[in-house]
């Protein structure tokens, strides 16, 4: 079991280097939505789009 | 001549080997009496004696590393050792990606700055065949609501025969609204609307003739009037920017 990931995908140097980038675009994307969401639950009802709505009728758009 | 000088050497180098014992008897007699007088102690006939440090132990013993040793596999190891050298690197590059790219998008105009740089223009205000003259980053831009008869007009020229030859298609987006920068590509003047033999704009600097299109018929100018980046919106509103 061990090996086998070893050997797919760390044994060569090229193998490891793309399973880290891949690996770096996955990470930053969770990041960003974590911390988003984060960021967002911090500041509930204070953000332009929580208020939106008392300020401009008509839906969506602009 | 090469025979004959080996020989030579090699009788001299017999001759000279035949000599060598004597000298050597020699040297060696005046070695020991310089040793002799000499105050250091020769080494050979010191009475002291080496001792080791580490008396009584065992110098091949090694410590008991056991306590340390890993209980896992040698190939679990090493997974595991890439695998936090893999995570490192992929949070490091994730990180230094951020940081370029953060920097790179704290140069560029920020929103509020890209709204001031926009100008919307009511269509419905500006009647056809007639002229608007508004500002858009500190110059001035034409509107013109073109009638049928302008269009056609702008659309009949010989493309090939102009100075920068431009269809009337690459220079609008529709017909009926002509949007172009109102500075005179010779130096810079704005040319006067509805003026010039062409029956469009004129520059009064240096008498450059634009036509309908704007482009360049007449006078030193050398390209036509130039056509900002523009958009119609759903609700008649034209935006320059």
């Amino acid at each position: 079991m061990a090996t086998a990931i070893y050997n797919t995908l760390f044994r060569r140097n090229w193998t490891m280097l793309g399973v880290v980038f891949a690996g770096a675009f996955a990470f930053e994307l969770g990041y960003d939505k974590v911390m988003d969401r984060v960021w967002d639950n911090n500041n509930r009802g204070r953000q332009w789009k929580d208020i939106r709505h008392k300020y401009i009728e008509g839906g969506d758009d602009e | 001549m090469a025979p004959l000088q080996t020989v030579s050497r090699a009788l001299a180098r017999s001759a000279a080997a035949a000599r060598v014992p004597a000298t050597a008897t020699t040297t060696t007699t005046t070695a020991t009496a310089v040793r002799a007088m000499s105050s250091t102690p020769a080494l050979r006939d010191s009475s002291s004696s080496y001792q080791s440090p580490f008396k009584g132990e065992s110098k091949t013993k090694v410590p008991d590393f056991s306590k340390y040793m890993s209980k896992g596999s040698g190939s679990t190891n090493a997974l595991f050792s890439y695998f936090m050298v893999g995570t490192l690197g992929a949070i490091s590059a994730a990180g230094a990606k951020s940081t370029i790219q953060q920097f790179l998008v704290n140069m560029s105009a920020s929103a509020d700055v890209l709204a001031m740089a926009k100008v919307e223009v009511d269509l419905a205000a500006i009647p056809e065949g007639k002229n608007v003259v508004i500002k858009w980053r500190g110059k001035p831009v034409f509107i013109r609501h073109r009638t049928a008869a302008e269009i056609d007009e702008a659309n009949s020229i010989n493309v090939a025969s102009l100075r920068d030859p431009e269809t009337d298609d690459q220079r609008v987006k529709k017909p009926e609204w002509l949007v172009m920068l109102g500075v005179c590509t010779h130096l810079g003047c704005v040319p006067i609307g509805e003026a010039g033999d062409f029956g469009g704009w004129f520059c009064p600097c240096h008498g450059s003739h634009y036509d309908i299109s704007g482009r360049i018929r007449k006078g030193p100018a050398p390209l036509n009037l130039e056509i900002p980046a523009y958009d119609f919106s759903d609700d008649g509103k034209l935006v320059v920017g």
